[in-house]
């Protein structure tokens, strides 16, 4: 639950910090983009901090690039 | 083009010189290498290992006229300019997106993971990894919204300390050099010498096509090339150099060690009055990884910010900061997954720092080539 609170509080200050700056400058497109990003993180962090098994990313590179790197790895062994 | 000339105009109030463009490039390449690449060569090859070194530094200095020509081919505007101009602007748009996410942005999810994982394995054994990477990663938003002129001069103010460190550490190290480490030469045949090498060659010596990202931000343009060569040559002589040191000291029973280098540094003492100086070593490490890992994240975030033409990139820092840090934790569950992913990253930059822009190479001749400078 501190670990939660800790990210919302730091997500609090980011926005103090960044949106009345975006906002001023009607900067619209970033400001979308800042929220969009910053959902995506707070929800990564609240996951990872309930301990929530998610989906690596590398798995995915793995996934793809695991044919040529065995391909590779005979040929060298 | 009206869009594409503000934007020259907006990139052209960043200027670093091509000495600091050279210092950038060798901190970067010594970064996070230092730590990982001894124990990571010394698995595959064993006493072999320095063989492996020298011929990584020579593919690595082989493939730099390819980024070279490049970078030159965009250095009055950028790169996401130019991959719209050679792909057309969506299929453009697309790849350069793809490019960053998996490119700088995993290798700085990786680096950043590096750091955290040696601070908690080898110096601050009971801090949660977590407040180390936050610690790291605020000094590395600070740098990045402040821009790449501040980060540039603070390279170049730490380049001698860096330097001068580094060099008493190789001088004291060699005392303890025994060249019977490296006997016998060769007994396990080529193959593991070369598989090694292509490790090394794939990190870091393929990610110069990232700094080459930074070209049009150097204030003679027509040195870069050189610039960038002469990075090239003194981090990846330092890299061997110190590759080949931990071998000719420790021998091959290196591999026991996560962090050769560092096992290195805790060795070295002058007498009974110098010693446990790992720690200074240890910050020299942190200076390069921090300068490795701000390049890293300014480069993605002013990248995405040129492909999204963003008017400001800052807004960009802390959001992405904040996903750093859960994915860099999610990238490793534990140290038998790194030694699975290491031959996949060795695949993936491959196709990203030589397939990827050899591929822009070809589409560039076909397309007229070099011969009329836009």
């Amino acid at each position: 639950m501190l670990t939660i609170a800790g990210i919302l509080i730091a997500v609090a200050i980011i926005i103090a910090i960044d949106v009345p700056v975006l906002l001023r400058k009607k900067l619209h497109k970033e400001l979308w983009l800042f929220s969009f990003l910053l959902c995506l993180g707070t929800v990564l962090g609240i996951v990872q901090a309930l301990h929530i098994q998610i989906a690596n990313p590398m798995d995915w590179l793995i996934m793809v690039y695991k044919p040529v790197a065995d391909l590779v790895e005979t040929w060298l062994k | 083009m009206t869009k594409n000339n503000e934007k020259v105009i907006m990139l052209g109030k960043i200027k670093i010189s091509s000495r600091q463009f050279s210092i950038l490039i060798a901190i970067y390449m010594i970064g996070s290498a230092i730590l990982n690449i001894p124990a990571m060569l010394q698995i595959v090859a064993k006493q072999d290992t320095w063989i492996s070194t020298i011929v990584a530094l020579v593919v690595g200095l082989c493939v730099l006229p390819l980024y070279i020509y490049l970078g030159n081919r965009f250095a009055h505007a950028n790169f996401t300019w130019y991959i719209e101009k050679l792909l057309g602007k969506w299929l453009g748009k697309i790849v350069a997106l793809l490019f960053l996410v998996t490119f700088p942005a995993i290798v700085a999810i990786l680096t950043l993971r590096n750091i955290g994982d040696f601070m908690t394995t080898q110096i601050l054994e009971d801090t949660p990894i977590q407040a180390i990477l936050i610690i790291i990663l605020s000094v590395v938003i600070m740098g990045a919204r402040l821009g790449l002129e501040p980060l540039a001069r603070a390279a170049e103010l730490f380049f001698p300390f860096i330097m001068v460190l580094l060099i008493v550490f190789i001088v004291l190290a060699f005392p303890h050099i025994n060249f019977n480490n490296v006997q016998p030469v060769l007994e396990n045949g080529l193959k593991p010498v070369l598989k090694a090498s292509l490790i090394f060659i794939a990190y870091p010596f393929l990610e110069p096509i990232i700094l080459s990202m930074l070209f049009p931000s150097v204030q003679h343009t027509e040195k870069n090339g050189k610039a960038l060569f002469t990075g090239v040559l003194i981090g990846g002589f330092i890299m061997v150099v110190i590759t080949i040191l931990t071998i000719l000291v420790l021998g091959t029973q290196t591999v026991s060690f996560a962090y050769p280098s560092y096992a290195l540094a805790k060795l070295i003492r002058l007498g009974d009055f110098l010693v446990r100086i790992e720690i200074i070593m240890a910050v020299i490490w942190f200076i390069t990884i921090f300068v490795r890992l701000a390049l890293l994240f300014y480069i993605s975030i002013v990248g995405i910010a040129q492909v999204l033409n963003l008017k400001d990139y800052r807004s960009l820092t802390f959001p992405i900061a904040l996903l750093l840090v859960p994915l860099s934790l999610l990238a490793f569950p534990n140290a038998a997954y790194f030694q699975e992913f290491t031959p996949i990253w060795t695949i993936h930059a491959l196709v990203m720092g030589f397939i990827f822009p050899l591929l822009l190479w070809l589409i560039d001749i076909l397309k007229g080539g070099g011969k009329k400078t836009p």
